[in-house]
């Protein structure tokens, strides 16, 4: 564990020098921000839009501020996810394809020290990303519409935390099993769109998948889920963070001997 | 909730600041390289002329650690 | 005392057997050059030792407190990390203590010859610079064991001589295993010497004595041209080999070198040089290797 400030630093230092604790919030700020903003402005843009006949008058109720907050949800779920997946793919597969990774595995390295660093990093940006988007996006709704509760609104960004936990263990744990980038990126891709489409066809019946979370958090903003089912789930997935970081680290360790001599 | 149109302008005043910083942070970024994964005028247009997804497209495929 | 000792080390992958059995051992405080072609399993075998492979059959044995420093053939670096940073992060994994890893690091960048360079991204560097970090951060936690993969046969005549001069410098305090196909550097720094070829070790032992098991030193005996030689050998009926303007005699069994002088000095005609010469571990190598 004494390595693992030493190699805390290392990931540090390359995600500032390569500017990903800059772009990756700059990305989920954007869409945080863009989300209320063009609901704000789509009565405008239909009007511009629309070949009406002079007179017709559009009738679109205001939208609820919760249903904005949940739909840049739906943004992340989307294209936050696929910007995490690619930007980490390649934490330690790429190291290993590279090279660079062969002058740490030749010394007495604590493979647990160095999967925990990287998750560490991930993990940390991920979070901010996803708090200074929301943050953003609640915002903005509240100077474009009305205001939501705040303690619902750390709820549902919290809850939505978890998931997003989840998925960068399961990036990191595939690029520590697989051979290289972009099929670390193309598994873990897969493994988080297949969940949510079996989810979706099946998961009706069952209320307790952590696919659900991302629901779940959008639901404390109106009356909150249903308690055990939330709480269920949230422990599964909390369960799989940590077989996603077991299995990393395992993986890391026995694919050293693949490192690019 | 009606907003004088000077408020609006504040309120947009983010989203462009943002990209713009993206897509300079990008461009800087791209002059510095010494080995990106492709052209350089290629990974420029793509960074200048798609808005949002063209930096982010360059730092995650384009930028090639250095 | 023995730094180190392999044993029947083998790596297979699929059929192929890229290491067969290969047994030595590293006296402490000795160089030992790796000799061997391309492809011979030379980096397979550092490998194993290093402990970045885990070989099929055998053992590798050494004394675990020692440390060890490796040097691949084409170190990588991660780039956006300056060579000191890279260094101190390396000791530190390595067991040094924080407060030391500064000075150490300070200390094995200069004497590497990157005291100037200290403080910039490795992404920046060239090709001989690189090799130097390289084997500064094999140095910086002072292990007592260096593995080293080809350290010289990346740079030009000017780096290879002061990369060599600094690995000198090391000899005695460290024990050093280098592999290199360049044999006229194995020449130069070597205390043992082993050959591989196709996975196998076909030969070791001291430089001395593996000299003495196949060369025989000859006399060579140069002439103006190659008439000359002829007629030298018409008059003088000695089992000889002529090579152009030289005929070459055998170690053993054909004249001494008192004999040959007296000839000669009767006989003066064209002669314009003589030598006794030992073979180099060149010529040794391609003996041995060739013979298979």
């Amino acid at each position: 564990m004494k390595q693992l400030g030493v190699l805390f630093q290392k990931e540090w230092r390359e995600n500032l020098r390569n500017y990903k604790i800059f772009w990756i919030p700059a990305v989920f700020i954007l869409f945080g921000i863009m989300e209320p903003v063009t609901n704000y402005f789509l009565p405008q843009i239909l009007d511009s839009v629309g070949n009406l006949p002079d007179g017709a008058v559009i009738e679109i109720p205001p939208p609820e501020p919760a249903q904005i907050l949940a739909a840049v949800l739906g943004q992340y779920q989307l294209i936050g996810m696929l910007v995490l997946i690619l930007a980490y793919m390649g934490t330690i597969a790429g190291e290993r394809k590279s090279g660079t990774a062969t002058l740490l595995y030749v010394r007495p390295l604590s493979f647990t020290s160095y999967f925990l660093s990287k998750w560490m990093i991930a993990g940390l940006i991920a979070i901010i990303s996803v708090w200074s988007g929301l943050l953003a996006a609640y915002y903005y709704t509240f100077l474009l519409f009305e205001q939501v509760d705040f303690v619902k609104f750390i709820q549902f960004a919290a809850t939505y935390s978890v998931w997003i936990l989840l998925v960068v263990s399961i990036v990191l744990a595939a690029s520590a099993a697989l051979p290289n980038p972009g099929f670390a990126a193309a598994v873990a891709l897969a493994v988080v769109f297949l969940a949510q489409l079996g989810d979706g066809l099946l998961g009706a019946y069952w209320t307790v998948s952590p696919v659900k979370i991302p629901n779940y958090a959008a639901q404390w903003l109106v009356d909150g889920p249903v308690r055990a089912d939330f709480w269920w789930a949230l422990g599964i997935a909390l369960l799989l963070i940590a077989m996603a970081v077991t299995f990393g680290v395992w993986m890391s360790r026995k694919n050293a001997a693949d490192t690019k001599v | 909730m009606a907003m004088e149109e000077m408020d609006l302008l504040w309120l947009l005043l983010p989203i462009v600041l943002i990209q713009l910083a993206l897509m300079i942070f990008a461009l800087v970024d791209l002059v510095k390289n010494p080995n990106p994964n492709g052209p350089k005028w290629m990974w420029a247009l793509i960074i200048v002329l798609i808005n949002i997804i063209g930096p982010i497209v360059y730092f995650v495929v384009g930028r090639r650690n250095y | 005392m023995n730094m180190l000792e392999a044993r029947r080390l083998t790596k297979r992958y699929g059929g192929e057997l890229a290491v067969d059995q290969v047994s030595f051992t590293l006296e402490e405080g000795t160089a030992t050059a790796l000799i061997g072609p391309n492809g011979a399993g030379k980096t397979t075998t550092l490998s194993m030792l290093a402990g970045l492979l885990k070989p099929t059959e055998g053992s590798v044995e050494w004394d675990a407190h020692s440390g060890i420093g490796f040097l691949p053939q084409h170190p990588q670096f991660f780039p956006w990390l300056t060579a000191i940073e890279f260094t101190e992060m390396a000791a530190k994994i390595s067991g040094v203590e924080a407060k030391l890893a500064r000075k150490q690091s300070e200390r094995t960048l200069e004497f590497v010859g990157l005291g100037q360079a200290m403080n910039k991204k490795t992404g920046t560097f060239s090709g001989g610079m690189k090799q130097r970090l390289g084997l500064a951060q094999a140095i910086v936690h002072q292990p007592k064991l260096l593995l080293l993969d080809e350290p010289v046969s990346a740079l030009d005549p000017t780096g290879r001589r002061e990369v060599m001069d600094l690995l000198k410098s090391l000899q005695g305090q460290t024990t050093i295993l280098y592999s290199t196909h360049i044999l006229n550097d194995a020449e130069e720094m070597t205390d043992q010497v082993l050959f591989m070829q196709r996975g196998k070790l076909v030969e070791q032992g001291s430089l001395a004595e593996v000299k003495k098991r196949h060369a025989n030193p000859q006399i060579r005996i140069g002439f103006d041209n190659s008439e000359h030689a002829a007629r030298f050998l018409q008059s003088n009926p000695w089992q000889a080999e002529v090579k152009g303007a030289s005929i070459w005699l055998p170690a053993s069994g054909g004249p001494s070198m008192e004999e040959v002088l007296r000839v000669i000095a009767s006989d003066p005609a064209g002669v314009n040089a003589v030598e006794r010469q030992s073979a180099t571990l060149e010529e040794i190598f391609l003996k041995v290797v060739g013979a298979r």
